[in-house]
């Protein structure tokens, strides 16, 4: 065996034990990884079961007052499961939320609203809470059922309106309109379609999503996002967690 | 030279560090997947990046390792938040912060147009933020002519092509002026388009749009009945980009709000929240928001694409 095939078979030796070595290293480093998400999942869980249980005193005390209106985007593959949705929509009438929007992108809830308000104790539509006697309970939950179509068509809508108002009424020629087309004019071609415009000060989104899957772009101004994970695996801790991280959330509009 | 194929992880280092920063309630925790991505590792070589080989029309795009071409965003949209912050936090003046604003965002240009990204928009200055004091505002724009001024040909010569969108009524004259010189000089450049967006807000540009159709409806141009939300879409400034529509969306500084942004754009975008003020953002946050964009599950609706 010459020199040369001697060299050529301990570099493919030394090649392949570097290969094996770097590949137990990443093995092992993928492990180490692995365990340290598998750990900080239990904390959080842990943490999570403290909270509902009422062990964590930092959470018992939370100024429900500022969160005024809250959204729920729901993953539409996750909408389905309403039984869910019913028992978060039990838990935020225990914190004490008192507007609720729901929403998924296809409506699905819009079309359960029927179940769901029956389902949930004191909760009434949003658009009926003024009514005399609406519901017996002094403080009802207030639900508002929204969907794709309160979005972008919502607002084509409400063009609509204003442009046969802004084509009826007359105008000199140099009129681009400034004066017409205006938030408040907006708004209130989308009351006149059915659009409640209820801005909500805190929106979760529930699902594999990172995303607010179409949620009605107009109401989002200064909306906080928050993503709460899979609505299979919601937890009382993490939704109170949320709320109380809400509502120590200072801002500043701009400013 | 000695060449091994060895399958390599995402930085750990620095996906770690993303963990702890992100705040855990904040809409996007981390949670890479770890897939065995086999990247060809020369024993010599000291870079980090891996060069694709560019074709003909294509100039060379430079990728860090952690990052896949084939799921890179087209449309990266940024809320550069948190200036007054960062300079408050050093002892400075706000305006110190705003001028360390300016070159992170020269960083992120550059980094956009070297790793292929097509448009790039920032909100620079919103409608809400008139209400701000009028010397930070006067301040605001004079620093926005200098650097457009002194960028100019920097972007020329990187075949950056510059849009202004936003109520451009209020500006002042001389910063108009540039902002046409801007538009006109570089409107053929093909590498990047950078959007920039100056009094903007999302209600104005859905405001400006029905303006814009009344216009077209009185001019006959078409009918009331031809309304419809493409049309909408067609009179939006964002319109001035062949992909309107944004990817990513970052806001750095860890609030958890589009603050106004793009409203009607956004429906579908992948919302990143940095913890990071915007002049501390730089080259290794830019990285961890496209790792997390690329390592999401991106789904349209029910529709899962």
């Amino acid at each position: 065996m010459d020199l040369n095939q001697s060299m050529r078979l301990l570099s493919s030796w030394i090649a392949q034990i570097g290969g094996l070595g770097l590949d137990l290293l990443w093995r092992f480093i993928h492990l180490v990884v692995s365990l340290w998400y598998i750990v900080s999942g239990i904390i959080e869980a842990v943490e999570s079961y403290a909270i509902s249980l009422g062990l964590n005193k930092k959470y018992s005390s939370i100024n429900i007052e500022k969160l005024r209106c809250l959204a729920v985007v729901v993953d539409i593959e996750e909408a389905r499961d309403v039984s869910k949705v019913i028992e978060l929509l039990q838990w935020l009438r225990t914190i004490g939320v008192k507007q609720v929007g729901l929403f998924d992108s296809q409506g699905l809830l819009k079309k359960s609203k029927d179940m769901i308000l029956g389902t949930v104790p004191g909760s009434v539509l949003s658009e009926e809470i003024g009514e005399k006697n609406s519901s017996p309970d002094q403080n009802p939950l207030a639900l508002e059922f929204i969907s794709s179509s309160d979005n972008k068509e919502a607002v084509m809508k409400a063009a609509n309106i204003l442009l046969q108002d802004y084509l009826k009424s007359s105008r000199p020629e140099n009129d681009k309109g400034e004066n017409f087309f205006t938030e408040t004019h907006l708004n209130e071609a989308l009351r006149v379609v059915g659009e409640n415009v209820h801005a909500p000060d805190l929106l979760l989104v529930y699902g594999p999503i990172r995303s607010h899957l179409g949620f009605p772009a107009w109401r989002l101004r200064y909306t906080e996002i928050v993503h709460m994970g899979s609505l299979n695996y919601m937890r009382y801790g993490s939704l109170l967690k949320a709320i109380h991280k809400f509502t120590g959330v200072h801002q500043n509009y701009g400013t | 030279m000695l060449s091994l194929r060895v399958p390599t992880p995402t930085s750990f280092r620095r996906l770690h560090a993303g963990r702890s920063r992100l705040s855990r309630d904040c809409l996007f925790s981390y949670s890479p997947s770890f897939v065995n991505r086999g990247v060809r590792l020369r024993v010599r070589s000291t870079k980090s990046e891996v060069v694709f080989t560019p074709t003909e029309e294509e100039e060379e795009v430079t990728l860090p390792e952690e990052l896949q071409p084939e799921l890179m965003p087209k449309h990266v949209a940024i809320i550069m938040d948190g200036n007054g912050r960062w300079a408050k936090n050093q002892g400075l003046q706000p305006w110190d912060g705003h001028r360390a604003g300016v070159e992170a965002l020269k960083e992120i240009v550059e980094l956009s147009g070297r790793w292929g990204i097509q448009v790039l928009t920032v909100f620079a200055f919103s409608t809400d933020n008139w209400i701000r004091p009028r010397i930070e505002i006067d301040f605001l724009f004079s620093l926005f002519e200098r650097s457009l001024k002194s960028e100019f040909q920097n972007l020329a010569q990187n075949n950056v092509r510059i849009s202004i969108i936003g109520d451009s009524s209020k500006l002042p004259k001389s910063l108009l002026r540039l902002i046409n010189e801007g538009e006109e000089g570089t409107k053929n450049n093909k590498r990047l388009q950078l959007i920039v967006a100056v009094g903007y807000s999302g209600k104005y540009d859905v405001l400006q749009a029905c303006r814009g159709i009344a216009q077209r409806v009185k001019d006959g141009e078409i009918d009331v009945d031809e309304i419809d939300e493409g049309l909408i879409e067609q009179e939006l400034e964002t319109n001035c980009t062949e992909f309107p529509y944004p990817d990513l969306l970052i806001r750095t500084s860890g609030e958890l709000r589009v603050s106004n942004f793009l409203l009607w754009q956004l429906a579908y975008t992948e919302l990143f929240f940095a913890q990071e003020l915007w002049p501390d953002f730089g080259r290794s946050g830019y990285i961890e928001a496209l790792m997390s964009f690329q390592q999401r599950q991106r789904r349209f609706g029910g529709r899962k694409s």
